[in-house]
């Protein structure tokens, strides 16, 4: 899935950052360091699945009522369900909003997120080589309006999802692996006649094209959902999607504010997971950070009943881990950063490879303003730690993940016949924090023989210049990708596989890295048995980087929210990066 | 009727029997203006901080501290900050060293006084650079419009108009993002255009002003008996504009530099820190726009540049006033 907006992809503020674990060498900290993360869980949305939960959920101890205000710095992206594919908009869609076919649910033992069902009885009924899926959908859901909420409602809004020139934002799941859903471009373009999902009765058929074990992930998307047809012309949907769940929408002003208040006719009953304790929820998106932190440090009137899901500034983290810690949530979130030089142009894999050695890690994420260890943590897999199966492995003989030494990309420069060797990349010059680590970045290459060009652009532009396959201004891009669900399935294809340039650019294959040798890898593990796939993804990431080094890793993402005194039931949904809005009370 | 004051030819007595000697409206003013001692006390503030500015790259030298992380000798964040990106030493959370006397920044961890005193020096560079052709627009500009009557005069006074009208804020904000992508690819130059619009957005919003004080003092001037009689005489015009006219707007022009020079002085830094000056080189306004999220833990930080500009633009603007008030004949102090 993507950052919480797409600008913010490399900046220090909204982003996720990486946490450290204390490599060597480092020059000793006295403070001792950040209280981090748990490194090792980051990315565990947890594998379990539990296809026999059910509702209603009660929490002990909490009471009803109240206002839970929540600030940002930034406003969203389409809140159409089909199209909700931010770490925002799909968590407070699936969390308050709409229901799908499967969701995310916090468990409270291991911290982890677990797989339960939410539109469907269980969590689907797969064919024998994951081709065909079965769903049966609820009695008693029903629309914010006292409808039932029928099969047919949910088969159309899966129709919707293989609509890409509607949704642009959307995630193309449906188009990768249903039957004919290359062809098939959801009701507006080819119609509701379309084979891959059929409804009997309750009963909900998903056909594929080719084996889909991770359908069950899929279906908690807010697009696996039901849309009310004949009520949902995109441009207006957007800005009121119909709720199914405990909370609906009163009032939206994109960029500005949104007001959810309680839904009616919501059943706690037929819900496994969600709440509805406090009465109302008012997001406000104008809020710079620098006053957030303020409003949740001096704790004081309506601050008590307020939290944020952006990251608290470094500044204020220490204040707030010394002063206020039961009121920090610090948690994982399955987000690598990297840096990918252009495979067309960048074709000596020493150049790269010392790119990486030149690379000055610590350094530059302090002067972008992570806080080490917390929201910044060193790494070499693309795989984030908690991913199944994931083994850590060093493409890099004696790098220490996290260090910088700039003797030894010399030495492979001057081994590849490549000093002065320019890298030319993007950074955004109206954002203070990138600049600051541009810099820092400018000094260490040059200090490695290596020809540094940054290359300046604007926050708005950012995304459009590094996602032109043309431009020739540049010849690395730094990027980043959360997961969908803890499978390389939702790592490799959108990252390593070839896309056609021409049709549909480079997606976000930021490294432009075409080998059929992978590509074919890729096809052949999404084909095997669900049980032999993490070990398989496993050795593809090492393969790819001890064979091609396409990419470096600059750290995995961890977060730290902050919430006032009376918010309770704040936790990290480590599947997105985000608060689990589904157990949130107000204490009264 | 004594003989010494014959002797004297124009210097004569007055009735305490002081010499009174013929002195031009300059030298009267500079007179009055050592005799004033706010206005000593502002020039020596402002020519100390012009020194400091000066003599920056010899002051970091010899302190050793750096104002750019891209300088090679300059630590590395890492090996000066703490994990939060705080400094790991000086304040806010260790004490004071005199290595560093106004501490580190946090995040990039440079020298704040090497960056203040860099700062100081784009400051007064650039508002140096807008007050002389801002006031060499302005001064042109209202010379031509106040001496030409008829058409030019009214369409000078529109343009005049027009520009007041245009909102400079916008203006500022428009120009940026444009400066920014013309020249994304070259950051030196980047950094030199970033220097240049800012100047120009200064000058192209800053020269009415003046461009109206001088038209107006024009229009008396002109229907003066000297102008008159150089009409008659036959001088062309650019004589009688910079030879009669532009002398005697001598004290006009003085005092509205001394007052637009301050002004320009916050306007960048008020520009820098709307982030829509300049990013390449370390400036006051920047500095204070980062150190503001920081404030509650390390206020040093951002006091340090905030009292600089403070008492740059005042000391500033207090000569300005002491400059007008000696070369208004009404004033007496």
């Amino acid at each position: 899935m993507r950052f919480r907006r797409p600008v913010i992809a490399v900046t220090a503020v909204g982003m996720l950052a990486l946490a450290a674990c204390g490599g060597s060498g480092e020059p000793a900290d006295d403070n001792g360091r950040a209280k981090g993360v748990d490194a090792e869980k980051l990315a565990d949305t947890g594998t379990g699945m539990d296809a026999e939960r059910e509702g209603p959920v009660k929490i002990d101890g909490a009471t009803e009522g109240g206002t839970v205000t929540v600030l940002s710095y930034a406003g969203l992206n389409s809140m159409d369900p089909t199209e909700a594919y931010y770490q925002s908009t799909l968590s407070i869609l699936s969390g308050l909003v709409t229901r799908s076919l499967t969701q995310f649910a916090y468990d409270e033992e291991s911290g982890e997120m677990t797989l339960v069902p939410d539109l469907a009885t269980d969590l689907g009924t797969p064919n024998e080589d994951y081709t065909e899926w079965e769903f049966t959908i609820r009695d008693g859901v029903k629309w914010e309006n006292g409808d039932e909420v029928t099969a047919e409602d949910v088969r159309y809004g899966i129709l919707r999802s293989f609509d890409r020139a509607s949704f642009l934002e959307g995630a193309n799941y449906s188009n990768a692996y249903f039957l004919d859903g290359d062809e098939y471009k959801g009701p507006y373009k080819s119609g509701k006649d379309y084979a891959g999902v059929e409804v009997d009765g309750d009963t909900l058929t998903l056909k594929m094209a080719r084996p889909f074990p991770d359908m069950p992930y899929w279906g908690s998307f807010p697009a696996m959902g039901p849309i009310p047809e004949g009520e949902d012309e995109p441009e207006e949907y957007r800005l009121h999607p119909w709720s199914t769940g405990p909370y609906m929408f009163e009032d939206y002003n994109p960029e500005k504010s949104l007001t959810l208040v309680r839904n009616p006719h919501w059943d706690p009953n037929t819900d496994p997971s969600r709440t509805q304790y406090p009465e109302q929820y008012v997001f406000d998106f104008q809020t710079d950070s620098t006053k957030i932190d303020q409003i949740l440090l001096k704790d004081q009137g309506e601050a008590q009943t307020t939290m944020t899901y952006d990251n608290v500034l470094a500044a204020n983290f220490r204040t707030f881990q010394d002063e206020h810690a039961d009121r920090l949530v610090l948690g994982g979130s399955p987000l690598t950063t990297y840096w990918a030089p252009d495979y067309r142009k960048v074709t000596d894999k020493r150049v790269r490879q010392a790119l990486a050695w030149a690379y000055p890690y610590r350094d530059a994420a302090l002067a972008a303003g992570y806080v080490e260890g917390v929201t910044r943590i060193w790494g070499t897999n693309l795989l984030p730690p908690g991913m199944p199966g994931r083994t850590e492995y060093n493409p890099l003989p004696g790098h220490e993940p996290g260090s910088t030494d700039t003797a030894k990309a010399r030495e492979l420069l001057e081994e590849a016949d490549a000093v002065g060797y320019e890298i030319k990349w993007l950074f955004q010059n109206d954002d203070p924090n990138t600049v600051k680590a541009t810099d820092i970045v400018v000094r260490s290459l040059e200090e490695a023989g290596f020809e540094a060009s940054p290359v300046a652009t604007t926050i708005a532009n950012f995304s459009t210049d590094r996602e032109d396959p043309d431009n020739d201004d540049i010849n690395v891009r730094s990027g980043g990708w959360l997961s969908d669900w803890p499978s390389g399935g939702s790592w490799f294809p959108p990252v390593f596989q070839s896309t056609d340039l021409e049709e549909e650019g480079l997606g976000s294959n930021y490294a432009v890295f075409s080998e059929p040798e992978v590509d074919q890898r890729i096809e052949e593990i999404s084909m095997l048995p669900i049980e032999e796939q993490p070990a398989a993804w496993n050795e593809l990431d090492e393969f790819i980087a001890t064979e091609y080094f396409p990419l470096f890793v600059l750290g995995y993402g961890g977060v730290a929210m902050a919430h006032g005194s009376k918010i309770e039931g704040f936790e990290v949904d480590t599947a997105a990066g985000m608060p689990t809005w589904k157990g949130i009370w107000v204490e009264q | 009727m004594s003989t010494t004051a014959d002797l004297e030819g124009l210097a004569s007595r007055d009735a305490v029997g002081q010499v009174i000697a013929g002195r031009s409206p300059t030298r009267i003013a500079l007179r009055r203006l050592r005799s004033d001692k706010v206005a000593v006390v502002s020039s020596g503030t402002v020519l100390l901080l012009v020194v400091l500015a000066l003599l920056a790259p010899l002051i970091t030298s010899v302190l050793g501290i750096h104002a750019t992380t891209t300088d090679p000798d300059a630590p590395l964040p890492s090996e000066v900050l703490s994990y939060d990106g705080f400094p790991a030493v000086g304040p806010p959370y260790y004490p004071f060293t005199w290595e560093h006397p106004l501490g580190l920044a946090p995040q990039t961890g440079v020298d704040n006084l090497a960056r203040l005193l860099y700062g100081l020096r784009t400051s007064l560079a650039v508002a140096t650079a807008a007050t002389v052709l801002s006031t060499l627009i302005g001064v042109s500009v209202g010379l031509v419009a106040g001496f030409a009557r008829g058409w030019l005069d009214r369409l000078i006074s529109f343009c005049i108009d027009l520009f007041l009208s245009f909102p400079f804020i916008l203006g500022a904000l428009a120009l940026a993002p444009i400066v920014v992508s013309r020249f994304s690819t070259d950051l030196e130059a980047l950094a030199r255009a970033q220097v240049l619009a800012l100047v120009a957005v200064l000058v192209v919003f800053g020269w009415m002003g003046l461009a109206r004080l001088i038209r107006g003092q024009v229009f008396s001037l002109r229907e003066r008996e000297f102008v008159q009689a150089a009409h008659v005489l036959g001088l062309p015009t650019r004589h009688i504009l910079f030879k009669e006219l532009l002398p005697n707007l001598v004290a006009p022009i003085v005092v509205a530099v001394s007052l637009t020079l301050p002004a320009y002085v916050a306007a960048e830094a008020g520009l820098s820190y709307l982030g829509i000056g300049l990013t390449g080189v370390p400036s006051l306004g920047q500095t204070i726009n980062d150190a503001v999220p920081s404030f509650e833990k390390y206020p040093l930080y951002l006091w340090a540049p905030v009292v600089t500009v403070m008492v740059l633009v005042l000391a500033l603007n207090l000569l300005g006033d002491a400059v007008r008030d000696a070369f208004d004949p009404r004033t007496r102090r």
